[in-house]
């Protein structure tokens, strides 16, 4: 892929390659998270949206960020990989490059409990304000008193 | 001189009782009747259920005929909530929202598998398994969705309810 061949060129020996079936498809890992905001932004040069933000819950120790990169004109797909600290776990916010990330992160925040740092409006999107927990982490449980819970103060 | 003036042959203890008390079933029975007769729902419907409030209110199966006018879908007109679709415990505060913006006396008709019972989605972290756990329901109509038939069959189920003064939070006059 030409653009992800420019970017490794602008940062060297920052990215590494994770084998990919398809041609217009690549995956690459990053492994220093303080650097993805420099990352995604030279990439908004070569790609136009932020197709996804995908987050999977790999217990013990990490949570794996996936940002799905999508170029109209070259029909690309560039997904950069971040392992992030499943206890302390946070990352910078690109709701600054890419604008529709703005609700992709305020939904990993509310279904996995992952800070953005520098999010312009981190709230829950989903779930009620007042939820306890975030349900899509591999430890949440679904007890009978997270059934029932309703959040309003009443009794029938 | 005062006693035989206040006393006559209309007057004998605890008549004026009895009196207000036949007035008011009278009026009761006649208010119920009416109250039956013009049933405007509040269409909440959230999922796929709601595809099927189209045929009810059309010409088919008709509900204009029972009396039940789709008038203005506002709860601030509304007797009857027609709560259709999955209620998440988010919406369930929306719910309970509309419910107390309408006026008295109101009833709740729940329509489909997911509002009666939780449905599909009974196990969820994120779903109320049946609306009577928040406002009270007068009516279940089950099925996965149900046909526009027995959206009728359960407007005449509450209707007949109504009639026969069997809703027990409207019973004495008690609202509430």
């Amino acid at each position: 892929m030409e653009s992800l061949d420019r970017i490794k060129g602008r940062f060297p020996s920052m990215l590494k390659d994770v084998p990919s079936t398809n041609d217009n498809e690549a995956v690459v890992e990053l492994a220093d998270k303080t650097q993805l905001r420099k990352i995604v932004a030279e990439a908004k040069k070569y790609f136009d949206l932020l197709f996804m933000l995908m987050v999977v819950d790999r217990p013990p120790k990490t949570f794996e960020m996936n940002y799905v990169l999508s170029s109209y004109s070259k029909k690309d797909l560039l997904t950069i990989r971040v392992n992030i600290d499943r206890d302390e776990a946070e990352i910078d916010s690109i709701a600054g490059i890419f604008t529709s990330a703005e609700w992709e992160e305020r939904e990993a925040y509310d279904l996995f409990g992952i800070d953005f740092r520098h999010h312009p409006d981190q709230r829950r999107i989903l779930l009620p304000e007042d939820w306890p927990g975030h349900p899509l982490r591999k430890d949440f449980e679904v007890t009978e008193e997270v059934k029932n819970w309703t959040g309003l103060d009443m009794k029938f | 001189m005062a006693e035989e003036h206040g006393s006559n042959e209309f007057s004998y203890p605890g008549m004026s009782e009895i009196l207000f008390m036949k007035a008011e079933k009278f009026i009761e029975t006649v208010m119920n009747w009416g109250r039956s007769r013009s049933l405007w729902p509040l269409t909440f419907g959230t999922k796929c259920c709601a595809m099927e409030m189209i045929p009810f209110g059309a010409t088919k199966v008709d509900a204009d005929r029972m009396g039940t006018l789709f008038v203005g879908d506002s709860p601030r007109q509304a007797d009857l909530i027609l709560c259709s679709g999955t209620i998440s415990k988010k919406m369930a505060r929306r719910l309970l929202n509309a419910y107390e913006q309408m006026p008295h006396p109101k009833y709740v008709i729940a329509v489909g598998a997911c509002n009666v019972s939780g449905g599909l989605f009974h196990d969820s972290y994120n779903t109320i398994e049946g609306i009577d756990r928040i406002i009270p329901t007068d009516v279940f109509i089950p099925g996965c969705p149900p046909r526009p038939e027995m959206f009728m069959d359960a407007v005449i189920v509450l209707q007949k309810l109504i009639r026969e003064n069997k809703i027990k939070r409207y019973q004495n006059g008690v609202f509430g």
